[in-house]
């Protein structure tokens, strides 16, 4: 696996920083954020092909942060990743878009699976809208 | 019940942050061995740089399960009275997170010595807690909440004061629940608002 492009938000500085050089030394490109508005930020600025996401955070908390990441782009691949797990807020979470939900302490090569995964869901979202537009312009053009 | 439920969450989120950071460094420890193996040399500066963060962790997550036990055998204690310089200085640590995920930062003020009240523990921790919840439900992103602790006479006052931006009735309202946990105190509260201050000012006996 190499190239992914990665966000990891979390406002546990020291833990993003860990995770990141562990996913870098794996060959992922890692950005990272320690707030929901750094990652809404972020997410306007570049295409991720997976967004690692903590629950629990001051100010915007996940949830909200998933529902803003969405309104950037309905097809971003957001992995829940957090200390503050329920059930109830993992449904809630992939009911809103989330792609997954894993608990903190995950290990790292479930984490890379996960992100693969979502490396796969989106390059078949972008196929789905490639199809969509030619679909459009031939139907457009009559041809 | 639900009091001791809201602490034990934040203690567990706190520990599980902890755990999950020392786990990291215990598989980057992994992915250097595994490169050494490889024929990498080990970067020495950087084995001790981690070394030094894990035991910064444990210190971490040693000094946050310290504070739950203080505060979990206090439940059990059938004390009627206690410090309550050392009883704020650990509901403060306790509500830490909760400040924080509220945008707020907390100010600690105490007095260098110890102030013994008459005044269970538990009942009085969970006053204290409550308040700085209370408090921070009128605050937002980026204000300050202070605790500060008093004597006066024969009364010892917890002060716990912040932006006041809520009307009067609401907060009386909501002031009525911290009123019945001090009476089973024998103590009192005054909700007090001036100049965009809002102070709740919970009083027990001095022993």
């Amino acid at each position: 696996m190499a190239n992914e492009k990665v966000l990891l938000v979390d406002d546990e500085r020291e833990f993003i920083q860990v995770l990141s050089e562990r996913m870098e030394s794996r060959g992922l490109d890692v950005d990272t954020a320690v707030s929901g508005i750094e990652a809404v930020q972020r997410a306007k600025g570049a295409s991720y092909d997976a967004i690692v996401l903590d629950l629990a955070m001051p100010e915007m908390d996940g949830i909200e942060t998933l529902k803003h990441l969405l309104e950037v782009n309905p097809d971003l691949q957001v992995i829940l990743l957090t200390g503050y797990a329920t059930v109830g807020k993992g449904i809630e979470a992939t009911k809103l878009g989330a792609m997954d939900f894993l608990e903190k302490p995950a290990e790292i090569e479930k984490l890379m699976e996960k992100i693969q995964q979502a490396k796969t869901n989106k390059l078949v979202l972008v196929e789905k809208r490639s199809e969509e537009r030619i679909k459009g312009i031939l139907e457009a053009k009559g041809w | 019940m639900a009091f001791f439920g809201r602490v034990g969450a934040d203690i567990s989120h706190e520990t599980r942050n902890t755990l999950s950071i020392i786990g990291e460094y215990a598989g980057l420890l992994n992915d250097l061995l595994a490169m050494a193996e490889k024929g990498k040399p080990p970067d020495y500066e950087k084995l001790k740089g981690i070394s030094a963060k894990i035991a910064k962790q444990v210190r971490r997550g040693t000094e946050s399960m310290e504070r739950f036990s203080r505060f979990a055998h206090a439940a059990d204690e059938r004390a009627a009275s206690c410090d309550l310089t050392a009883l704020a200085r650990n509901v403060a640590a306790l509500a830490q997170r909760r400040v924080a995920l509220a945008g707020c930062r907390l100010e600690v003020k105490l007095p260098d010595r110890m102030l013994p009240v008459a005044a269970n523990p538990f009942i009085l921790q969970q006053a204290v807690f409550s308040a700085i919840e209370l408090m921070l439900e009128f605050q937002e992103a980026g204000a300050v909440v202070t605790i500060k602790v008093l004597a006066e006479a024969s009364t010892a006052v917890i002060t716990i004061s912040g932006n006041a931006p809520v009307a009067g009735s609401e907060l009386a309202d909501q002031v009525s629940q911290l009123t019945a946990i001090m009476k089973e105190l024998q103590g009192s509260v005054d909700a007090h608002r001036a100049e965009g201050v809002l102070s709740l000012a919970l009083s027990v006996p001095i022993q």
